[in-house]
């Protein structure tokens, strides 16, 4: 059989135009949504990772935000568009909205784990409600949870926010993001696991921003941090799980994930009561060194996924039997 | 850099005016377009477009020999570059997997686990630039064209609006347009936006709706959910991945067309097909009658009886499968499809089923194949297909959910005639209302999405 020809595809029907028609529509479009969508392209580029294209998304976004908010295009396309928007984002607690207390805050009974002192643990009390949120370090994770606890009658509620970060609220402020589940969903216990999309710099407490990755910058994540732990532990009703970064591959993405560790240890430190800290470093990363692959039960397995960021579905297996073990040594599970 | 982006809404305004400004003036304009699709390509990771010079420089000093050695030694001088072709595609895209096998295997009979485990990440895009150039050093030995110089070759495979997700444009289809002058009077505008809109719609506003809201949750943990649910997940990816891919052929298509070029269809209504074959023609076109010409083809195609005929279908689908990623859920769909369509070839002749029959098998048919494709792992896809007979509720049967399933199915049950009608009135407005309607259906679109940003596109992963 002879193969069959593929002459040059003919276009398809229709009217035809000039080319500088071409760039027209396409110009136009491109300015409509300027006006409309300027601020929307400013917070866009203050949530990139910085670079050339968070340079270049700034340089448009911060004029066209600024025109954009000179003229009435932008309200009006949001209230058009209100009723298909996505309400998240919505809600009290963000992180620009609190204030700071002043002095030495007291100790709270919190900061102690019973069994640092010697005293008999809280019997296991039954999990009802798990929360199980982050970034996309959260996924598969939150699958191989749902999984591991599906028929041991846990409700698994998986809330993933892909492409946020604590130290970013153009996407979604996680200071929100924490009320919002906590008042929607009441967990029992809250599985987190957070820290691809960090590193941005942090308004510091005299208003300037701080650069990461120094102890001013891990101070400013670890105040945010700790905000959401106490959101999350809901006045002691429920057990928040805080899983470290483990180690990429890449150094400069090393450099902020161990800021964002450290912080988050210190973050956790008045909640050790409610709040635990798995870390994740140790499992995956040991010394800090990168790896793609670990021997389990004697096999060599990889672990991350080709970005050297993610866990794979390996990975996300052995992360969920850390938070499991930790899980059941504070709830009756069956 | 993806379609709906920010980055790619300041990128083509400017390579679009620059491209017509410097038509007139090819040795101005193939280095710019050149240009533009690397710094597209590299948005991604620098790396790649090293990698992407790397197969250009390879496949082009390869096609030049094959045309310069004598005709005897052309087929051994291909196969060779061929093979490099292959390694290459191999080495990023299935070493992981096929190390992790060995070396599973090995270790099982107590040799240990001699291949170093890599995690490599795996080019945006290689499977379809692989291919594209094994289609030029192919068509090259077989005399169907010419080496073309360095800078068109490497213009074909970089192209922006194909290079990472297709079509599968053959170097014979793209290559005369890159000789033959734009006619800056004559073009296909609103073919064009209608097109790029259209890919936005399906995409964003239909594919990545159903994946949150129905098809996520059901493929990641089925046993949390009974037969209804399972069964709209099943409906509802078949929908989202039709949408997905199609959405970005059109957008790539459409992008093509304001740029001057024409590029070949990727999809024809699948979901109306009344046999396998049928499906295979209207699904991927540019994949299939890839496997067709280098593949089934060459291993003999349907010449030298049933048994042979069966046997190159069934390679040519299971390879088929395997393309799309390393993994044994994609080795079966291969298989499910090449079973089939033997099935199918064999029966032949000898059964006269209604077309509705016809219809209603093979759809169900590919929407559990889409199943094998889609979960994660082979378990995963025996749990789903188990819960497709466990009474319980329906959680997720959201009227958004199951109106977007039947729209895009049904849809593509209905004649085509009325539907182009629509396309060519909306094809015929002015310039001003183009614009207008394009910016206004990228605002309604990027409204219906929570995150702020789109999920990338399926077929990036393969």
């Amino acid at each position: 059989m002879p193969e069959p020809a593929d002459p040059v595809p003919t276009p398809p029907a229709g009217r035809r135009l000039p080319a500088r028609d071409a760039v027209v529509v396409i110009v136009l479009a491109v300015l409509l949504l300027v006006l409309f969508e300027g601020p929307s392209i400013r917070d866009a580029g203050d949530d990139m990772q910085p670079g050339v294209e968070r340079d270049v998304t700034r340089a448009i976004g911060q004029p066209a935000g600024w025109l954009a908010d000179r003229l009435p295009f932008d309200e009006a396309s949001d209230d058009a568009l209100a009723v298909i928007e996505d309400d998240e984002g919505a809600g009290a607690g963000g992180f620009a909205s609190g204030g700071r207390a002043g002095g030495v805050p007291p100790v709270p009974p919190e900061s102690f784990d019973p069994a640092q002192l010697g005293l008999q643990p809280e019997a296991p009390r039954p999990l009802r409600t798990l929360l199980v949120t982050g970034d996309s370090l959260s996924m598969p994770l939150d699958a191989e949870l749902a999984r591991r606890l599906a028929g041991a009658g846990v409700e698994v509620e998986r809330d993933a926010h892909v492409g946020t970060g604590i130290s970013k609220t153009g996407l979604a402020d996680w200071g929100e993001l924490a009320t919002e589940q906590t008042a929607d969903l009441a967990p029992d216990a809250v599985v987190l696991f957070i820290g691809a999309n960090e590193g941005f710099p942090l308004p510091g407490p005299d208003g300037a921003e701080v650069d990461c990755c120094g102890p001013a910058w891990a101070a400013e994540y670890a105040y945010r941090a700790r905000r959401m732990i106490d959101t999350y532990r809901r006045a002691g009703r429920a057990r928040v799980y805080w899983l470290t970064v483990p180690a990429p591959r890449d150094r400069d993405r090393q450099e902020i994930s161990r800021a964002v560790n450290a912080a988050i240890g210190v973050a956790a430190e008045p909640y050790r009561a409610q709040a635990r800290v798995l870390d994740m470093n140790a499992l995956f990363t040991p010394d800090g060194r990168y790896r793609d692959a670990m021997t389990i039960d004697g096999e060599r397995r990889l672990v991350r996924e080709p970005d050297g960021i993610h866990l794979n579905g390996t990975g996300a297996e052995l992360a969920a039997d850390a938070v499991l073990t930790s899980l059941r040594a504070d709830f009756a599970i069956r | 850099m993806v379609f709906p982006s920010l980055q790619f809404a300041f990128f083509f305004p400017v390579v679009l005016a620059l491209s017509w400004l410097l038509m007139p003036h090819p040795r101005l304009w193939k280095p710019f377009v050149l240009a533009a699709s690397y710094l597209f390509y590299a948005a991604a990771s620098p790396g790649y477009a090293l990698l992407l010079g790397a197969v250009t420089l390879g496949n082009q000093a390869g096609a030049v020999l094959v045309a310069r050695v004598p005709a005897a030694r052309r087929t051994h001088v291909m196969a060779g570059v061929v093979a490099l072709d292959l390694v290459v595609l191999g080495v990023f895209k299935y070493y992981g997997f096929f190390a992790g096998e060995i070396g599973r295997s090995l270790d099982a009979i107590g040799l240990g686990m001699p291949l170093p485990l890599l995690e490599l990440a795996l080019p945006i895009g290689l499977s379809f630039i692989t291919f594209q150039a094994i289609s030029y050093v192919v068509d090259v030995k077989r005399g169907v064209i010419q080496p073309a110089s360095t800078l068109d070759f490497g213009l074909y495979l970089s192209f922006f609006p194909h290079v990472v997700a297709g079509p599968i444009v053959r170097a014979r289809e793209f290559i005369p347009q890159l000789a033959t002058p734009r006619d800056p009077r004559n073009v296909a505008v609103g073919a064009g936006v209608v097109l790029i809109a259209l890919g936005l719609i399906k995409k964003v506003a239909i594919a990545d709706y159903l994946a949150r809201n129905v098809v996520d949750d059901v493929f990641a943990v089925p046993q949390a959910f009974a037969a209804p649910d399972v069964a709209l997940a099943a409906y509802a990816y078949a929908a989202q991945i039709y949408c997905d891919f199609s959405g970005y052929t059109d957008i790539a298509i459409g992008v093509a067309l304001l740029m001057g070029f024409v590029f070949p269809q990727n999809f024809d209504s699948p979901y109306r097909a009344t046999s396998f074959g049928d499906f295979w023609r209207r699904w991927h076109m540019t994949l299939s009658r890839f496997l067709r010409d280098f593949l089934y083809i060459p291993l003999g195609g349907n010449r030298g009886g049933r048994l042979r005929t069966a046997r190159n279908l069934m390679i040519t689908m299971v390879l088929g499968g395997l393309w799309h990623g390393a993994a044994w859920g994609f080795v079966l769909w291969g298989a499910l499809h090449g079973t089939c369509l033997v099935i199918e070839h064999q029966l032949r002749g000898r059964v006269n089923a209604p077309a509705w029959l016809r219809w209603a098998i093979v759809f169900h048919v590919v929407v559990l194949g889409w199943i094998l494709f889609r979960a994660e792992s082979l378990s995963l896809a025996g749990e789903l297909i188990g819960r497709l007979v466990v009474p319980g509720e329906a959680t997720l049967w959201a009227p958004a959910a199951v109106a977007a399933v039947v729209v895009v199915i049904g849809m593509q049950l209905l004649p085509p005639a009325p539907l182009e009608r629509l396309r060519l009135r909306v094809a015929q407005l002015p310039a001003p209302a183009l614009g207008a309607a394009l910016a206004a259906v990228v605002a309604v679109v990027g409204a219906t999405v929570p995150s702020g940003e789109v999920p990338p596109f399926i077929y990036f992963q393969f």
